[in-house]
């Protein structure tokens, strides 16, 4: 008996070992399109409360991310490899590009689509658990990277579900993506909003 | 029979020589006075020390400064190279400074951008703030919840307003490259490869004579061990021309110097046939040391560029030896002594009219060439008293029986031109030489620029292109110099300017500019912010509705009016004041003055008309003043010219009267004027240098008629001495037409053109009856 539940727990350690960063890679790269809702909270250390907002967003692989504030305020972004762009009355404007928010946005896309080998360059990467469960740690590698984050987690299954910013300041942001789903294709209004 | 002067004329110069000597090695203690900085050759056109503050600061990183970019199609590799070599580079003792990656600091960072709320708020900025308080609430509201702003230096506890974010976006974006947050290092993206800034800064400047051939050599061994691992490497830097200008002034110093001895010597050795006679170097040797001395004595120092021209000071001394040397074709026995004799007054005369074409450069505001001239009169001299003093001495008892085929030649040609006399009369070739000037005259163009003193390969200049390109640093060398009474008058002045010069970048006439209004907001605009803020409770419930509590947001816009009126040396201090820190030239004249530095321009006439009624502002272009000066230079050049003839004409009527000095000093002008034809018929431009290459021609070829009228021993053997003169000249300065340097090289073209048309012309000086 006790052999057995030895064995059976190597059994799950080597399977859970084998769960690699490639396999996360290749997993959540897989759908070439989801769509999803989101909530962000961030948490500023000098409020009580966290400033909640709520939206969707949608993810389609090789064109960018499209991640529509709904409440409390309407704001549409867009971040692609182009940079990241924001919605007014004249349509897209791409934001200043900004060197270290430029790479924040390239850290971004690079997270929501399991690219890990530009993760890898910027952080040590830890996985844990198996393809069903998984938990991702990062840890700034660079003294400059260290100033802004102490630690990003990333949380997810099939796809990613939540990923929480700590940064240096004390402040935190928390991303939760629910109801995501990878069957749906791009409608046309999406389709015209990465064209742009 | 040695006559009493005969013993005493060598002791004399003997003496005079080691007193030269003894000056030169007291001279040369502290190692070689030489100078390679391009700037003290040309004319000093800035008379105002302030403006010369400015241009020097302003010069500064250009000299001391190198741009790197390391480019692999890997980003990785490519920061992974520029690492290795930015260690080799600092440790290689060269560089004060080497820099791939950013390590900012900050702490600092953050405590400027605090400081300067109120002072650093950008025009915009601060204009929503006070007039659409609504609006500038609204968008804090946005900033707080969009997640993509980037981060921000300051945590949101201390700074509400979102001030400090909205200072990082508005500032200037510098060039193109782009801060790789992993590595820290600065990258730009071009032609598919990922290319990393490396900046690295000399200890010493460009004109330090080793550092910059130490830089060369580094960096050529860095792209060897850079291409073994893929990896390309473009550099851009004022050291790399200086390092340049300097293996090519070596070169051509070697090859010019080294040309015309050798090819001096084996003509004296061909016609004279006697070892002894290559002694009549020696007046070449004590010319060459005589100029050095009086150089260095004169201006401290001597350049490289002197050195080079005044290499062909090599071809014009050796004439004087030639000159009794060749009367060995008629005077048999041939004795030294005599000989000196005979063309003694040839000689001297020819030394006065050379040494007033030479000294006639001297009045020109060119440095280089005031230089030129006192090295070379200085030389003449020095090569006259040796080749009258010491070399007959030295050439006693020596009986030359020299080769009898240059006479036979020279016979040749002189029959040749009877002959050619007797079929058209000179007044017809003389029209027909009119014709030609004429013709060459209305082909020929003038053209001036600074750029032909700088030889410049086209490897390094398509290099600083390509960093220009994908850095997106263009710095110009035109300025802007922005004079006020005090701070306030200054910042409103360079305001009025950046009005002008924004609608230029709107244009995409001008890529940006710097100016420190950009940096730091008048007095009067800091307090306006801070009445501003009075107002901004009633406009600030959505922050309260967030959660905000409004004894923070009240404790804020208390901290934020407290904050001192931040003048230009406070807004300095900082980090991310580093680009404008040069800018500020302070206190000065009891006012004060700043720079406005300008990127990627394209029409410099453009920039000339901005500065028009703004009180205080001028701008400076010291490369568009230069090359005013040279097209200013080569009218006063021509004037300098005729003066000088004027002078040799007067000189002359003594021996020759003022019909035969008339005619002596016409042929070589004619013999120029001939010159500017065949430049024009071959296409090349005028410019100040073939200018006065033809000022020397006048001067040296004065000679030849002077030679040709005298004939002492007959017309073929004075041809033939007028012929060797003008080759061991030819020799010397035709070399410089090779030269690298455009300037040199059309120095030389028209000395060599000079110097056959006054050969050609010089038997028409007539012939003057002696008394003997």
């Amino acid at each position: 008996m006790r052999v057995l539940i030895l064995f059976a727990s190597l059994i799950l350690s080597l399977s859970a070992h084998a769960f690699d960063l490639q396999q996360l890679s290749d997993q959540l790269a897989k759908p070439s399109v989801i769509h999803g809702t989101f909530t962000q909270e961030k948490h500023l250390r000098a409020l009580p409360q966290p400033l909640v907002s709520k939206g969707t967003f949608v993810l389609a692989k090789d064109r960018g991310l499209l991640w529509l504030l709904k409440t409390p305020l309407q704001q549409d972004y867009r971040i692609s490899t182009q940079g990241i762009a924001r919605r007014d009355a004249n349509g897209w404007q791409p934001l200043p590009n900004k060197s270290a928010g430029a790479e924040q946005n390239r850290l971004f896309l690079a997270v929501l689509q399991g690219d890990s080998s530009g993760l890898q360059r910027d952080f040590d990467l830890q996985l844990q658990g198996d393809a069903t469960q998984w938990k991702l740690t990062l840890t700034p590698r660079s003294l400059l990277l260290k100033q802004v984050f102490t630690q990003i987690n990333i949380d997810g299954g099939e796809l990613v579900q939540t990923i929480q910013l700590l940064e240096t300041q004390g402040d935190s942001t928390v991303l939760r993506m629910q109801d995501s789903t990878a069957g749906q294709p791009l409608s046309e209004a999406e389709r015209h909003d990465f064209a742009q | 029979m040695t006559l009493p002067s005969e013993r005493l004329l060598p002791r004399l110069f003997l003496i005079l020589l080691v007193a030269v000597l003894a000056l030169a090695g007291w001279q040369w203690r502290h190692g070689a006075p030489l100078s390679a900085n391009l700037m003290e050759l040309v004319p000093g056109s800035t008379p105002d020390a302030l403006e010369l503050k400015a241009e020097q600061r302003m010069q500064e990183p250009l000299n001391r400064e190198m741009l790197v970019l390391v480019g692999h199609a890997d980003r990785q590799t490519a920061v992974a190279v520029a690492q290795q070599l930015g260690e080799r580079w600092q440790a290689s003792g060269l560089f004060e400074k080497v820099q791939w990656n950013l390590q900012a600091d900050l702490p600092a960072l953050r405590e400027q951008l605090l400081r300067g709320r109120l002072a650093m708020l950008s025009t915009k900025d601060r204009e929503q703030l006070i007039e659409h308080p609504d609006a500038f609430i609204q968008q804090r509201v946005q900033a707080l919840f969009d997640p993509f702003t980037g981060f921000s230096l300051v945590p949101s506890q201390d700074d509400w307003l979102g001030l400090t974010g909205r200072i990082q976006n508005s500032q200037p974006q510098q060039g193109s490259v782009q801060l790789d947050i992993g590595s820290g290092a600065l990258i730009a993206d071009a032609d598919g490869k990922s290319w990393v800034l490396l900046r690295a800064r000399t200890t010493g400047n460009a004109f330090d004579m080793k550092l910059p051939l130490q830089v060369a050599d580094l960096l050529q061994a860095s792209r060897t061990q850079a291409s073994e691992q893929g990896a390309q490497l473009l550099a851009a830097s004022g050291l790399l021309y200086a390092a340049n200008g300097q293996q090519q002034a070596t070169r051509e110093i070697t090859w010019v110097g080294g040309g015309a001895t050798l090819g001096i010597l084996l003509l004296l050795l061909v016609a004279f046939r006697r070892w002894r006679v290559l002694l009549a170097f020696v007046p070449v040797l004590v010319g060459v040391l005589f100029g050095a001395v009086a150089c260095v004595a004169l201006f401290g120092h001597m350049h490289v560029m002197t050195l080079v021209l005044g290499s062909s000071l090599i071809g014009v001394a050796v004439d004087y030896p030639l000159h009794y040397l060749s009367k060995s074709w008629s005077l048999q026995p041939w004795r030294s002594w005599p000989a000196l004799r005979l063309t003694l007054p040839g000689l001297s005369l020819s030394l006065a009219t050379s040494c007033i074409g030479y000294l006639a450069l001297a009045w020109t505001p060119f440095a280089a060439l005031t230089q030129i001239a006192v090295f070379s009169a200085a030389g003449l001299v020095g090569a006259y008293l040796s080749a009258v003093c010491l070399l007959p001495a030295l050439l006693k008892g020596v009986e030359l029986r020299p080769a009898q085929w240059p006479l036979r030649i020279a016979e040749c040609l002189w029959l040749l031109r009877a002959s050619l006399l007797k079929r058209v009369p000179s007044p017809f070739l003389l029209a027909w030489v009119l014709l030609f000037c004429a013709g060459g005259l209305w082909q020929l163009n003038s053209k001036n620029d600074i750029r032909q003193w700088i030889g410049a390969p086209p490897q390094l200049l398509q290099e600083a292109q390509a960093v220009a390109r994908i850095t997106g640093f263009q710095p110009t060398s035109q300025f802007f110099l922005v004079r006020a009474d005090n701070q306030q008058q200054l910042l409103e002045r360079q305001a009025a300017l950046g009005q002008r010069l924004d609608s230029l970048v709107n244009m995409d006439k001008l890529q940006g500019y710097l100016a420190l209004n950009q940096l730091v907001n008048l007095p009067a605009e800091q307090q306006q912010l801070r009445d501003a803020l009075n107002q901004l409770p009633q406009h600030w419930q959505p922050l309260l509705d967030l959660g905000v509590p409004a004894s923070a947001l009240q404790a804020e816009v208390a901290q934020l009016q407290a904050l001192p009126t931040e003048d230009i040396d406070a807004a300095l201090v900082g980090p991310l004041a580093e680009p404008w820190r040069t800018l500020w030239l302070g206190p000065v004249d009891g006012g004060v003055a700043a720079m406005v530095s300008l990127q990627g321009l394209n029409n410099p006439t453009l920039l000339r008309v901005q500065a028009l009624d703004l009180p205080g502002v001028q701008l400076v272009d010291r490369l568009g003043d230069l090359n005013r000066v040279f097209a200013d230079t080569q009218i006063s050049a021509a004037e300098l010219k005729l003066m000088s003839c004027v002078l040799i004409v007067l000189l002359l009527i003594l021996p020759f009267g003022f019909g035969g000095a008339l005619r002596i000093v016409a042929l070589p002008l004619l013999a120029a004027l001939c010159s500017l034809a065949s430049l024009g018929w071959l296409g090349q431009p005028l410019t100040l240098f073939s200018l006065f290459g033809l000022l020397l021609v006048t001067a040296i070829s004065v000679d030849y008629a002077i030679l040709m009228r005298e004939q002492i021993g007959g017309a073929a053997v004075s041809l033939l001495g007028t012929l060797l003169a003008a080759l061991t000249t030819w020799l010397s300065f035709g070399l410089l037409a090779v030269s690298s340097t455009p300037a040199v090289s059309n120095f030389g073209l028209s000395v060599s053109l000079g110097l056959a048309f006054s050969f050609m012309l010089a038997p028409w000086a007539g012939h003057q009856k002696h008394a003997l």
